[in-house]
């Protein structure tokens, strides 16, 4: 059967995870690396890497390599032009339409961006299952957590992700609560726990109620534009002022690329990012020749950090409690590693917070028991979710009147009357909003409805009940019947910060086209460059003149038979287009030959120590 | 069978047979009911529709139907079961919130006893006769607080003043608050039956209700005020 699997997809890296046998695990790839940068780069032939390789040419191909695109997730060009200001890839767009991000001579909206981590992901969670003997290795369906703040437009960007990737996305789930879920699977006890998420790109509070194995989110809040990458901008700008000056403090490496070039920011950038890593184990570092204290950096970054705290008092006073009785504090995400972060975060609630589970980790493996608790049907645990912001209409004056309160678990339902102001009127348009705010302006447009067929009746006669139910994923979706002919009236979507059904399934059709097509090459490329290698080195092994010698002396009965089988298998599959068999017969001789290639290297290595001490004396 | 009763029954789109109202799983098939006919908040929860309930209990009753209803627990079920599960646990969290809060379960009791309309708050923007003085006064304060804010008086001073326009008003809060709680617990106790003592502890619910709305409206103008995102003139 195929699998389910959740996947934290993080601003700044991403995860996939699976459980077996009730217990989460993070699928990691062969060198034990847990985590996917979440960077996307094109070569100029067009080739596109994802992850690790993709991160590497964030120095040598600034221009052509897209990070954070989490942070452009369901947002149009009016909402980020600020930030694009310091990245080095293109940031485009209609004004009110979605974003477009340039990679290479492509242009991408973000959940296409996103969609190749994803197929990344997917890839590197097929490739474990197939190692396992699997029968049935593919991944076709997912949970994927979100930051709790996330809006209906980010949500649905996400979802639309999942999609392009080729995932079916069974459901969207907060990151906080996903960290609860992976926190309170050893422990059945009750109370109170506050979830401090604080990642590379957004932060979010959750306040939840554990009891009877039901994890019921009472509040959320949280900044989506708040998160490390702020820390990293905040130093990386203060160099480049010093830089600027008449005496620069700071000294670049002679290896630095040209002033102004993106990939001088870039690596001023990595060197900021270790800089502030070092500064969590140690007292002081040293950043472009000047020794930096841990003193100097909190005093910088400490504004930043204490923008999370009044989020914190207000999901507190929206759950009605004080600090004190909060009886547990989890933190999550890479940026909870600073102790600043734990300091303050210790002192609001007044109590040492839980860092037990690798905050990097912790939201994957809370996806997957999400996941596992869809598929199998497990009812140990539950989990109710909130929504993050109150959903709300436009009425006269430019004035919200709300539907949906935020906090409010979900799913949940709302329903508002509308009618007509001129006779024989058939449409109304709804202008649907998510914030707190009273003015439609200072809310986060969803999208425009309008609502047809309505029967011809005098103005104020037709009573228009239109239905809006929030889902368990907090996505919305919308309803009307005239109640007076029971009529349905049918609805026109317009997301004003989304992209259309259509949409979303054309660049699924393109993704396989292109981006599908060529990372499937490299794919393959990379796979009988493996093999190659292996190939290689066992011929070279078994041409050495002591061959013959090391199986008569160290090899077992037949041992010899099943490598020269599986070279056999290797060098045939090599040929072919078929990468997962080339993999598999790859890892094949890779396994045959583990103990000839030890005995080989002991021998050696005796060989080379003989040889010194004849030398020594 | 009465006619009340075909009325109230539910039809279950899974095997087509009835179930009473209030029910949650079909009778006959045990699969989950799509919401059709049901009863309300409180029947929905096999709560009495009473006003001082424990707020424990409520919680227990939340999470053993969510435990029943969630969505989560219905991937691999038919579409019209999934269907009944979303429609069920909406209904649920929405009865939930209305009525662990005292405030919204009072406004509740009295819609489904027919007295309140949800239209009936917006007609909360007029000022109740016996509100009048104080209403007439905090306006004049208001005014004088802004004057102060515009000519630039410290914020100690205006802000002792804000304070002192709010309290009458906090008073009459707490006065209602007192009256809505007496009148609760007489709620509670009535009998089955006692047509003519219910309609007037409603009537009277009632009127403290769309007052206290009022006063709440009050204070809110006087919280923006002191937070200096200002509002609208009374």
């Amino acid at each position: 059967m195929s699998k389910v699997v959740g996947i934290d997809l993080g601003t700044t890296n991403s995860l996939v995870a699976y459980v077996t046998d009730a217990v989460p695990f993070v699928i990691r790839d062969r060198s034990g690396d847990a985590m996917v940068p979440s960077i996307v780069s094109a070569s100029s032939d067009g080739t596109i890497f994802v992850g690790r390789e993709a991160q590497r040419r964030l120095i040598t191909d600034s221009t052509r390599t897209v990070y954070s695109a989490k942070r452009f997730m369901g947002k149009g060009i009016d909402d980020v032009h600020e930030e694009a200001r310091l990245l080095p890839f293109q940031v485009a767009g209609e004004p009110g339409g979605v974003v477009r991000i340039g990679l290479g001579e492509r242009e991408f909206t973000p959940p296409e961006i996103s969609a190749f981590v994803l197929r990344e992901l997917k890839r590197r969670a097929e490739e474990y299952f197939a190692a396992q003997g699997d029968i049935d290795p593919t991944v076709d369906r997912a949970v994927i957590t979100v930051p709790a703040y996330f809006n209906d437009a980010q949500r649905t960007a996400t979802r639309d992700a999942g999609r392009i990737a080729g995932l079916d996305v069974l459901r969207i789930i907060n990151e906080p609560t996903a960290a609860s879920l992976a926190y309170g699977l050893d422990k059945k006890n009750h109370g109170v726990i506050a979830v401090y998420d604080f990642g590379g790109g957004t932060f979010d509070i959750s306040i939840l109620r554990v009891e009877d194995g039901v994890f019921q989110v009472l509040s959320t809040n949280g900044d989506t534009h708040l998160g490390g990458d702020d820390i990293d901008m905040l130093v990386v700008e203060a160099i480049l002022r010093d830089l600027a000056s008449a005496s620069p403090r700071h000294r670049l490496p002679a290896d630095f690329a040209a002033d102004g070039t993106p990939e001088r920011i870039q690596q001023i950038r990595k060197a900021v990012i270790q800089a502030k890593w070092d500064l969590s184990d140690r007292d002081e570092t040293e950043l472009l020749g000047v020794t930096l204290s841990r003193a100097t950096f909190e005093s910088m970054i400490r504004p930043v950090i204490e923008r999370t705290l009044e989020p914190c008092r207000q999901a507190l006073a929206d759950a009605g409690l004080q600090p004190g009785q909060v009886d547990e504090v989890v933190l999550v995400g890479g940026s909870t590693r600073i102790p600043l972060v734990r300091r303050l975060v210790g002192d609001l609630f007044g109590r040492k917070p839980h860092t037990e589970l690798n905050p990097d980790e912790v939201v994957a493996l809370g996806a997957a028991v999400q996941a596992d608790i869809l598929v199998t049907g497990n009812r140990e645990m539950l989990l109710l979710d909130v929504t993050p912001l109150s959903l709300g209409i436009e009425t006269m004056g430019g004035v919200v009147s709300k539907i949906i309160l935020r906090n409010s678990t979900i799913p949940a339902t709302g329903s508002e009357m509308f009618t007509t102001g001129v006779d024989n009127q058939t449409a109304v348009d709804i202008h649907v909003l998510q914030g707190e705010r009273e003015l439609v302006q200072d809310n986060r447009s969803l999208a425009r409805f309008r609502l047809r067929g309505i029967p011809p009746m005098p103005a104020g006669m037709p009573r228009v009940q239109v239905q809006f139910q929030i889902d368990a994923n907090g996505i919305l979706s919308v309803t009307a019947s005239e109640l007076r002919t029971n009529v349905e009236a049918s609805i026109e979507v317009k997301p004003s910060y989304g992209l259309t059904d259509d949409q979303v399934e054309q660049m699924l059709i393109d993704s396989f086209e292109h981006a599908e097509a060529d990372f499937a090459a490299r794919m393959l490329i990379e796979a009988r460059n493996e093999a190659e290698s292996v190939i290689t080195a066992t011929e070279k092994t078994m041409r050495a003149p002591e061959f013959p010698t090391i199986v008569a002396e160290e090899l077992a009965e037949g041992e010899l038979k099943r490598i020269e089988q599986a070279l056999a298998g290797l060098k045939h599959v090599i040929k072919s287009e078929d990468r997962e068999a080339i993999q598999q017969w790859t890892t094949v001789l890779n396994e045959a030959t583990q103990h000839l290639a030890e005995v080989t290297m002991n021998r050696s290595v005796r060989a080379a120590l003989a040889g010194k001490s004849v030398d020594g004396l | 069978m009465t006619s009340s009763h075909t009325h109230h029954l539910q039809v279950c789109r899974t095997c087509g047979g009835g179930a009473p109202v209030d029910v949650h799983f079909c009778p006959s098939c045990t699969k989950i009911l799509t919401l059709g006919r049901q009863g309300d908040y409180f029947s929905f929860l096999s709560l009495p529709r009473k006003l001082n309930l424990d707020p424990a209990l409520i919680e227990q009753k939340f999470r053993a139907l969510s435990r029943q209803f969630h969505p989560d627990y219905y991937y691999n079920a038919t579409p019209t079961e999934r269907r009944a599960s979303l429609e069920r646990s909406s209904y649920l969290n929405d009865a939930y919130r209305t009525l662990r809060q005292p405030a919204s379960r009072v406004a509740y009791l009295l819609e489904v006893e027919g007295v309140l309309k949800p239209s009936d708050h917006e007609a909360a923007k007029k000022v109740p006769a016996s509100l009048l003085e104080e209403v007439f006064a905090l306006n004049e304060e208001l005014d004088d607080v802004r004057e102060m804010r515009a000519s630039g008086a410290p914020e100690d001073a205006w802000r002792a003043r804000l304070a002192t326009a709010a309290g009458p008003i906090e008073a009459k809060r707490a006065e209602h608050e007192a009256q809505l709680q007496e009148l609760s617990t007489r709620w509670d106790a009535l009998q089955d039956g006692d047509d003519a003592g219910r309609q007037a502890v409603l009537n009277a619910l009632r009127e403290r209700v769309l007052e206290r709305n009022y006063i709440n409206n009050l204070l809110a103008t006087i919280e923006r005020e002191a937070t200096g995102t200002g509002g609208p003139q009374l």
